[in-house]
């Protein structure tokens, strides 16, 4: 069986079928919506059995007869009495366990993640051999200066009254100035990737659908 | 909110039917689809890093390129994976795709390494490999610096990793030369920057859709990344690296008309409401 | 019998088929036994101390292991040789758990089937969906088709193909692209400079816009790229500034924030300190 040109017609039929709703809700876009979150559920499903469980769990339970691996269902289980009034504590002591686990990887992973992020804030304020003028200034001023003002937007503790509450309420209005900034070049990029989604699609429909037959 | 019938042209102005704004962003797409505008693209620093980054990891050394993606970043993830992978073949680097989350992604990948090797004289098993969706986040990252092969088990056909020839010598986190992650999804970095990244010192490089890519430049400037692809455009100048121009080229140049367009709509809409708000300020006593 | 008992405490793996049989019959029999004893016997302030230690212990196990001193080549410490099967075992329980979201939505859907709600031939097709990718899915894991694929491939793979690269992929797809309608229409109705700030952020967002396109470089073209001081305002390299040095250092000091913020967070849970986690409320 050559599958692609079933392929190619039911991926047309169902990217024109989503973007029925850009006219108004309709049963036929609802019904693609139905379809897409079951095959969804069904991907999942063979994806974690077919690609995990059974290389990780069944093949050494069974296979290698490691049979101590009763106890991750036994324990994965438990997760499945959050649906239990009475049994739902047993959730709970599983959800507890990887909790704890999540919090002890946030300690292990701070430092590595964070501590090279604090040192690259020191930067050179001076021009050198390295570094021209023109780039410490534009570059390294401009960076201490945003740093420090946003830092200082987000610092709740003082409140803006009173000799120092003042300048760091001024240096946190200028803060709120740069992060617009920051916002601004978000949106930007925000507008470059979905419209990039929209024009996959239609380079999909113009050059592979109807590419097939008129090329 | 109920809004009162615009009087004015400049009020009408601010209130241009949505149908015809959606009529317009597709035409404007269709139109260079069809009849496309070639400029030129060039390469950016943060894109050049990760080219560089793929030549430089060593020969005894694999490559992880993990596709933490889906069908619904397809358009940038797809392309900057494929591009990507066209790096590693032609640096003649071997690589192992990978997924941690969504589990599509894996597929989808597999797929556009399939379609690159052809290009190649190179073999699944051999050159490249895939290592399937492993469920876990940090807990498959923690196990992966300490071994490999025990961590993934089986690769994307169900087969034993082992039983691979490029996954010979393969031990632990200090085999890999570089980790290329591919996202759309915020949070996998930190993950492999706190537990691989940083401990073992591995090199890193990324490529994220353009909407995740201005949160993590500060990665990039601490040198914790070697370099990084933001979106299609990123894609596409990794595609002018590799002198393999593909859909990442002809998605930039419809992109820019498509920019031009919503800025075009953001002036007229704030034309409109200024004006209106002159008026109105006018004709208020 | 005495082996499999040495087995047991041991941890090794079973010698016969029949060994692995009463080795996995009596682990379960154990668990039973085991949680229906915590139930009986713990009230709820026990059971609170138990999650709570359980949480403590998690939390210890990986935090001690990268604070505790390391000696020796490789460098490791007590606790160092157990982060990889501990981890291991810790992603395939989790694993289990994907359970949990089929169920959720195989009891809102079969609701609206048995009951014939508005809508339940949308839900029939979630089933029939749902099936149909685990059968095909399943049947093209257990071919173990030879690598490459054969010119004319298996009726189960082609129908696999037709559902992922046919239904899955583009519906996901065209569902996530109708966002760039959204935003064209948000931006032309809602982006109105009201405030200075408002049309600060309105110049940032055209630079990165013309910036990160090739047309933004063609504007500025004839501003030679070789020159020091004047490159900088071709669009692609104001564009670029923008990302690097004025969004980077506000980014810096966003995530600074979210980093304190998810630590003490963290701590907070790691001690059991945070009131209402783990549903406790309800209990």
């Amino acid at each position: 069986m050559n599958p692609e040109i079933y392929v190619l017609w039911a991926a047309a039929i169902a990217t024109l079928g989503v973007y029925t709703i850009l006219y108004r809700e309709n049963p036929i876009s609802r019904l693609f919506e139905h379809i897409f979150v079951g095959l969804s559920a069904g991907y999942l499903l063979v994806a974690t059995w077919a690609l995990n469980l059974e290389g990780k769990w069944w093949t050494p339970m069974v296979a290698e007869r490691r049979w101590y691996w009763i106890f991750a269902p036994v324990v994965g289980g438990l997760f499945y009495f959050i649906y239990s009034r009475r049994l739902g504590w047993l959730a709970r002591l599983v959800m507890g366990l990887f909790f704890g686990t999540a919090a002890g990887t946030l300690f292990r992973e701070f430092f590595p993640i964070y501590a090279p992020q604090i040192y690259a804030c020191f930067k050179p304020l001076r021009a050198d051999a390295q570094i021209g003028w023109f780039d410490v200034a534009v570059h390294h001023w401009v960076f201490v200066v945003i740093l420090i003002t946003v830092l200082s937007y987000f610092f709740f503790s003082v409140p803006h009254e009173g000799r120092f509450g003042r300048h760091l309420g001024r240096s946190a209005l200028l803060g709120r100035w740069f992060l617009m900034i920051a916002f601004g070049a978000m949106f930007g990029n925000t507008v470059m990737a979905r419209i990039s989604l929209f024009i996959g699609r239609v380079e999909f429909l113009l050059t592979d659908w109807i590419g097939h037959y008129f090329p | 909110m109920q809004q009162t019938a615009p009087t004015s042209f400049w009020q009408r102005l601010q209130q241009i039917p949505r149908y015809y704004i959606y009529l317009l962003l597709a035409g404007v797409v269709v139109w260079q689809l069809i009849f496309p505008i070639q400029l030129p693209i060039l390469p950016s620093a943060a894109t050049q890093g990760v080219h560089d980054a793929i030549r430089a990891v060593p020969d005894d050394k694999i490559i992880i390129i993990t596709t933490d993606w889906d069908a619904s970043t397809q358009a940038e993830t797809g392309p900057q994976t494929q591009a990507v992978i066209h790096a590693c073949f032609q640096a003649r680097k071997r690589f192992a795709i990978m997924n941690l989350q969504p589990p599509m992604g894996v597929k989808l990948a597999h797929d556009l390494a399939e379609e690159a090797a052809q290009d190649y004289d190179v073999s699944y098993g051999v050159d490249w490999c895939n290592w399937g969706y492993k469920y876990g986040y940090e807990n498959v990252l923690m196990a992966l610096g300490k071994d490999i092969p025990t961590t993934i088990g089986d690769d994307f056909y169900g087969n034993p990793v082992t039983d691979l020839p490029m996954m010979q010598g393969v031990e632990d986190i200090e085999d890999v030369g570089l980790v290329v992650e591919v996202t759309g999804l915020s949070g996998m970095t930190e993950m492999w920057i706190g537990l691989i990244q940083g401990p073992y010192r591995t090199p890193f490089a990324s490529a994220y859709t353009a909407v995740m890519a201005p949160l993590y430049y500060p990665y990039l400037d601490s040198g914790q990344m070697q370099g990084m692809l933001v979106g299609a455009k990123g894609a596409a100048e990794m595609e002018v690296l590799t002198d393999k121009p593909g859909r990442a080229t002809r998605i930039m140049n419809v992109q820019s008309w498509a920019h031009v367009l919503i800025i075009l709509l953001i002036i007229v809409g704030n034309l409109g409401y200024l004006m209106a708000r002159g008026r109105a300020g006018e004709r208020a006593p | 019998m005495l082996g499999a008992i040495r087995q047991a405490f041991t941890f090794q793996p079973a010698q016969t088929i029949l060994q692995l049989v009463v080795l996995l019959l009596a682990s379960l029999a154990v668990s039973v036994a085991l949680f229906f004893a915590l139930h009986r016997f713990l009230g709820p302030r026990g059971r609170r101390w138990l999650i709570a230690a359980v949480t403590f212990i998690g939390g210890l196990f990986f935090g001690l292991e990268y604070f505790y001193p390391v000696h020796g080549d490789p460098a490791k410490n007590f606790l160092s040789d157990w982060i990889q099967p501990v981890s291991n075992m810790l992603a395939v329980i989790g694993a289990f758990t994907v359970g949990l979201g089929i169920y959720s939505l195989c009891q809102v859907h079969g609701r609206n089937v048995t009951q014939r709600k508005t809508g339940w031939h949308n839900s029939l097709a979630f089933f029939l969906a749902m099936l149909a990718m685990l059968v095909f899915g399943l049947w093209d894991h257990y071919l173990h088709l030879p690598e490459p694929l054969p010119k004319v491939l298996p009726w189960p793979k082609g129908i696999y193909e037709v559902l992922f690269n046919g239904l899955f992929a583009p519906l996901q797809a065209a569902t996530f692209s109708l966002l760039a309608f959204y935003i064209a229409s948000a931006a032309y109705r809602a982006f109105r400079i009201r405030t200075a700030e408002a049309g600060l952020m309105m110049v940032a967002a055209f630079i990165v816009m013309l910036g990160q396109v090739p047309i933004g470089a063609w504007l500025t073209s004839s501003i030679p790229q070789t020159s020091p001081y004047l490159s900088f305002f071709r669009l692609e390299m104001l564009g670029d500034w923008v990302m690097r040095w004025l969004n980077m250092p506000a980014q810096r000091g966003i995530v600074f924030g979210i980093a304190v913020g998810a630590l003490a967070m963290s701590l907070r849970i790691w001690l059991s300190l945070e009131r209402g986690t783990f549903f406790s409320e309800q209990s």
